[in-house]
């Protein structure tokens, strides 16, 4: 199960010619325990390709398969019902909000597949408080509050469908630094207590090297590299994929360099300072 | 979303993509009134000016190089009204000559015909794929049953069809079919921002009597720069609901209100929100409104436009000539 892409292309149509966003992705995604980062800069399709899982887009060219469905899928076959399995998060959700109460707004979700009432209710309510909504909050308008907190009411109106794997394009773009710190903790927690396999586009280099398990760098639209973080940042032609080191790495290369501390990587700064505090004492 | 084809702009390089906008717009504007004052009769003069027009249209977009694909494609959202309008003429002039009668008639056969044509049409118009099309042709056949069923019938009518009311229903079908080629034309062949400028530098006598052309001139363009970016929105929204489980397609009635609420409330906040940052981004350049302003492109009246011009004018001078004489 989880979500299979087998030798996948799509095409955008033009006005005269059709151009590819991606072409031949051969990926396999487990539909648990995997935190996985999609890189590779504007334009390279990482949107496309994540809008292929939850069946927005049908490919073109192969197949895609979606926790047993096949897409494009058969005549008459409906695929709708993806949408709650695979739940996607959007760049700036924010914008998506329009009912008049919070609460309202997160239940929309679970209501489109067939939640009854209360139901719906009593998972709105549990993913608000996944993503800290406090319950006085609940019966605001939705465009009263912080951007911050526009944002978290709009993941928890995905997070109460109960997806079973969970896609983000871009969840940090836009916010503060603290901001930035609460959500992905958020993310964090909800991987590490449910297993769930959490799926994020991003641009920032730190949140990969701190927070994802494996990497996947696209490049023109193809596979420039998929696996564990770990061999993403010691390979030997780094530099092919145009990404930024980790400033975390980027602190210890200088270290090497300047003072002679051996390089040994540490993925976040907790562990950075960790690590310079044993080879201290040393 | 992309499907919008009527008025779209057709990059190419004839001569009436180099004409002036200015001059275009003028020509279009004296063509329609010529085209219009030819009266309506069944005498053969008009239908023959009108025919002429129409086979002088295909001409010029034969020389502007458009595809006639693009042309019948611009043709189809008024499919339904031409064949209306065609078949109101046809049956309610009751000139001339009498060519053909029929009888129609409302009976136990036919109505249950015709309400199982319906059953019929609601069921199968998701597998056809000329919908408009489909559509007519059932209508057609709704009154081909009333002709061919009457048994049993409990109300009679008669539709008769004059060789007046014929040559009248296919004037103004001839009639409205270039109207729509001379304006597609006009928009096939001249960017939007080329036609904003035409239509701001025609404006322009109305200054005298204080209208603040500009600014409608400015409304205008930045209307048609905004088209674009907000069905790019739209799709966005709709992704994003659709990621939320809204299913656009098929869906009963009473949830589709609601789905277009969770469209319709997103897109009109961020169009406010759209058009104050533009606002504020134009305010930082330094745009004032009333200021006067200088244009980046200027456009030059040549040769051409005006050998352009002086034709249309001698061919509308022709039909006014032809109406007063005739």
């Amino acid at each position: 199960m989880g979500i299979q892409f087998k030798d996948v292309s799509y095409a955008y149509r033009g006005f005269k010619v059709n151009y590819d966003a991606i072409g031949h992705i051969t990926l396999d995604i487990k539909p648990q325990d995997e935190f996985i980062a999609i890189v590779g800069h504007t334009g390279s399709g990482k949107s496309t390709l994540v809008q292929h899982m939850n069946a927005l887009l049908l490919p073109t060219k192969g197949r895609v398969v979606v926790f047993g469905q096949e897409l494009p899928p058969k005549k008459n076959e409906k695929v709708n019902y993806l949408r709650q399995k695979v739940g996607l998060v959007f760049q700036f959700p924010e914008y998506q909000l329009f009912e008049e109460t919070i609460l309202k707004d997160i239940m929309f979700g679970p209501k489109n597949f067939k939640s009854t009432e209360e139901e719906a209710m009593e998972k709105a309510k549990k993913a608000a408080s996944i993503v800290g909504i406090d319950e006085s909050l609940y019966e605001q308008s939705p465009f009263r509050i912080s951007g911050g907190q526009m944002r978290r009411v709009a993941v928890a109106g995905i997070l109460a469908m109960e997806p079973e794997i969970l896609v983000l394009d871009e969840p940090t773009r836009g916010l503060d630094p603290k901001g930035r710190k609460d959500l992905m903790a958020i993310f964090k927690e909800i991987h590490e207590t449910e297993h769930k396999t959490i799926i994020m586009i991003t641009h920032d280099m730190d949140l990969v090297s701190e927070y994802a398990k494996r990497v996947i760098v696209l490049n023109n639209g193809t596979l420039a590299f998929d696996g564990p973080k770990e061999l993403l940042f010691e390979h030997p032609h780094f530099e092919d994929f145009h990404l930024d080191m980790p400033t975390s790495l980027k602190i210890l290369k200088h270290l090497e360099k300047e003072v002679g501390i051996p390089y040994k990587p540490q993925y976040d700064y907790a562990s950075l300072l960790q690590y310079l505090k044993e080879v201290s004492h040393e | 979303m992309n499907n919008i084809t009527i008025g779209q702009y057709i990059p190419g390089d004839s001569w009436l993509h180099r004409l002036d906008p200015r001059i275009k717009m003028l020509s279009l504007v004296v063509l329609l009134v010529g085209t219009f004052i030819i009266p309506i009769s069944t005498s053969w003069g008009p239908i023959a000016s009108m025919g002429a027009i129409f086979i002088g249209m295909l001409i010029l977009t034969a020389s502007a190089g458009i595809p006639i694909k693009k042309m019948v494609n611009g043709l189809k959202p008024i499919v339904f009204l031409l064949t209306f309008t065609f078949f109101i003429q046809l049956f309610f002039i009751t000139d001339g000559n009498l060519l053909v009668s029929f009888d129609f008639s409302l009976s136990l056969t036919s109505v249950g015909a015709m309400i199982a044509l319906i059953v019929f049409y609601n069921w199968s118009k998701k597998y056809v794929k000329f919908r408009i099309l489909y559509f007519l042709f059932i209508v057609l056949a709704l009154f081909a049953v009333q002709y061919a069923l009457p048994y049993l019938s409990f109300y009679t009518y008669q539709l008769d069809v004059y060789d007046q009311g014929l040559m009248r229903a296919g004037f103004i079908f001839i009639r409205i079919t270039n109207v729509i080629i001379m304006t597609s034309l006009l928009t096939f062949t001249t960017m939007t921002t080329d036609l904003n400028y035409a239509i701001e530098s025609l404006l322009k006598p109305l200054k005298w009597i204080k209208v603040p052309v500009d600014v409608i001139a400015m409304m205008l363009s930045l209307t048609l720069r905004y088209i674009p970016t907000l069905l790019e929105e739209t799709e966005k929204i709709m992704k994003a609901q659709a990621s939320r489980g809204v299913d656009f397609k098929e869906s009963k009635f009473k949830d589709k209100v609601v789905q277009i609420i969770s469209l319709l409330i997103p897109v009109f906040v961020i169009s406010f929100k759209r058009a104050e940052d533009l606002g504020n981004a134009m305010e930082v350049r330094g745009y004032v409104i009333g200021a006067k302003r200088t244009k980046i492109d200027q456009y030059h009246i040549g040769f051409k436009d005006i050998m352009s011009l002086i034709t249309v004018i001698l061919f509308l001078g022709a039909i006014i000539t032809v109406r007063i004489l005739g």
